[in-house]
């Protein structure tokens, strides 16, 4: 059903780990489906708003699937940075304790440790 | 001079069938859309009194409308824009056509959004995360949703309101509408009734106001039996009607074909109690009064009362004891039937389910019969009433419904001749 809880964004570790664990697949798949469309076609260069029509409301409802799916908590002062998918996805490393850029061959985010983690 | 106001679409979402056609064949047929309640699972239905239900089955918002609107709201509006689909389709109407200021939309609602509310307010409490509960929450409760997602989607940009008495929601919807035409602050209103909370929290609540049938529990199809001995509570029901109301100018113009004329509308207060009707009926009876005298017809004109009739003992006793106050020995020769019988109380949405079979009793001469009215309750034993569908030239219907918080309303459809 709608707006199903706990979301059925379908980005749990148990789908996506075995393929690929980056952050920024997850991100991309959370928005794909938020966008019904191929999260190939989603890049990280696209602008939330100019390139993936997502409106004010459509983003906060997308950064509230992305809460869920880091087990994020994202204070309103962060939001103004993230404008386009790649800020999104450093922002969420950044929040998971991964240093910058993907490096997806490592070990996949412990989803059980970034809670305390409370940066900016 | 005051405009007149004809209904010229319909829309219908209900427990037997979604679309007009196959409701009022089902409805012809005195199919029972009352079934136990499967939705709450894995929720158990032990501890509750009452079992069964007027459900909408296998419904799919997105089989019938675009996403960007069906997703953002909760199931009664989706029942609302689907409803409001099908009957402005059946319209006729052209939006790109119309002055989209002239075009409104009334939403009668008595519960709202309760499904994402219940769920939001029960996750909120049990895992204590206010950051988690969903950004949508608010809009998709707030009770104007239906009224305001059936606007975006068509493009109405005329008066948008929602009204919200209770059972009698839709009703005061219909009259509202009425009222707006017939003042020119629009050409067409969407007019809507629309409710879907048979949801734990609900549904408790009603079997704990023991309003609701619990004797019939094995055999869902016989709870709902308005008027006779062995009715013990109403059943609850969900879905949606729409009609398309508009001036009679309006529809001359476009040559719209024309179901009925609304000709009449009352709404009072009996000022009594939130639960309980004025076991008199004088009330009841002066609300309908007031809205046959609004239509210009005297009580001799009525040919059928699409009665409120939601099978609680005292309910339906109070509503024949204020027909036959009203009509006299005329009581027996009007033809009546309870929609309640066959889909449950579907609370703000009975009023316009009623107003279509109301309606569809005027455009086609058949008046659906009163489900598992067996063995007639003297208290409330009225000669129109039937088991079986009836035929009958309809020239005058009179709809009542009345809601909590001691709330009457009463529409009048007329007739119409060809060439209006």
């Amino acid at each position: 059903m709608f707006y199903g809880s706990p979301f059925t964004v379908n980005v749990g570790e148990q789908q996506y780990m075995a393929t690929d664990p980056s952050i920024s697949l997850k991100i991309r798949t959370a928005l794909a489906e938020y966008l019904k469309r191929d999260s190939a076609t989603i890049l990280t260069t696209q602008h939330l708003r100019d390139d993936l029509g997502l409106d004010s409301m459509a983003v906060i409802e997308l950064l509230y699937r992305i809460e869920e799916a880091f087990d994020l908590q994202i204070p309103d002062q962060d939001l103004v940075g993230l404008t386009n998918v790649g800020h999104v996805v450093s922002y969420v490393e950044k929040r998971l304790g991964k240093t910058t850029s993907p490096a997806p061959t490592k070990k996949p985010a412990k989803p059980s440790k970034p809670k305390g983690k409370k940066k900016s | 001079m005051r405009s007149r106001v004809v209904v010229t679409g319909l829309g219908i979402v209900s427990p037997i069938g979604i679309g007009v056609s196959d409701f009022w064949k089902a409805a012809l047929a005195g199919q029972s859309g009352i079934s136990a309640i499967t939705s709450f699972d894995p929720f158990p239905m032990d501890g509750y009194r009452s079992k069964v239900a007027g459900q909408v089955r296998d419904f799919a918002v997105e089989r019938f409308v675009d996403s960007a609107h069906g997703e953002r709201v909760d199931r009664y509006a989706q029942f609302a824009l689907v409803a409001a689909k099908e009957a402005l389709a059946d319209s006729g109407l052209q939006m790109a056509k119309e002055n989209p200021h002239r075009v409104g939309v009334i939403v009668g609602a008595g519960m709202g959004g309760m499904v994402m509310g219940e769920r939001e307010i029960t996750q909120l409490y049990q895992q204590q995360k206010p950051h988690r509960v969903h950004p949508n929450f608010i809009p998709v409760i707030t009770l104007n949703s239906a009224s305001g997602i059936i606007a975006m989607a068509y493009g109405a940009k005329g008066p948008n309101l929602t009204i919200s008495t209770a059972c009698s929601s839709s009703a005061h919807a219909l009259g509202q509408a009425l009222h707006c035409i017939r003042e020119g602050r629009a050409d067409v209103v969407i007019t809507v009734g629309a409710d879907a909370s048979i949801t734990p929290l609900v549904f408790a609540g009603f079997c704990s106001l023991r309003a609701l049938s619990s004797k019939f529990n094995d055999h869902p199809e016989k709870a709902s039996r308005p008027f006779d001995r062995l009715r013990d509570g109403f059943i609850m029901g969900e879905g949606a009607g729409t009609l398309i109301l508009e001036s009679a100018a309006h529809a001359k113009k476009r040559k719209a074909r024309v179901y009925a004329e609304i000709a009449g509308y009352a709404a009072t207060s009996e000022a009594y109690h939130m639960v309980i009707p004025r076991e008199d009926g004088l009330e009841v009876a002066h609300t309908m009064r007031l809205a046959l005298a609004d239509a210009g017809v005297t009580p001799a004109q009525v040919d059928y009362i699409n009665a409120h009739a939601t099978s609680t003992t005292i309910g339906d006793a109070v509503e024949v004891r204020a027909i036959r106050r009203l009509f006299k020995s005329r009581a027996d020769k009007i033809t009546i039937s309870a929609t309640k019988s066959l889909i449950g109380h579907t609370l703000g949405a009975a009023g316009a389910i009623g107003g279509i079979a109301s309606v569809l009793a005027l455009h086609t001469g058949q008046i659906h019969p009163t489900a598992n009215y067996d063995d007639p309750d003297p208290a409330c034993a009225l000669a129109g009433l039937s088991r079986s569908a009836q035929e009958r030239r309809v020239k005058v219907v009179l709809l009542n419904a009345f809601g909590f918080g001691s709330n009457n309303a009463a529409v009048v459809f007329k007739h119409v001749k060809r060439e209006m």
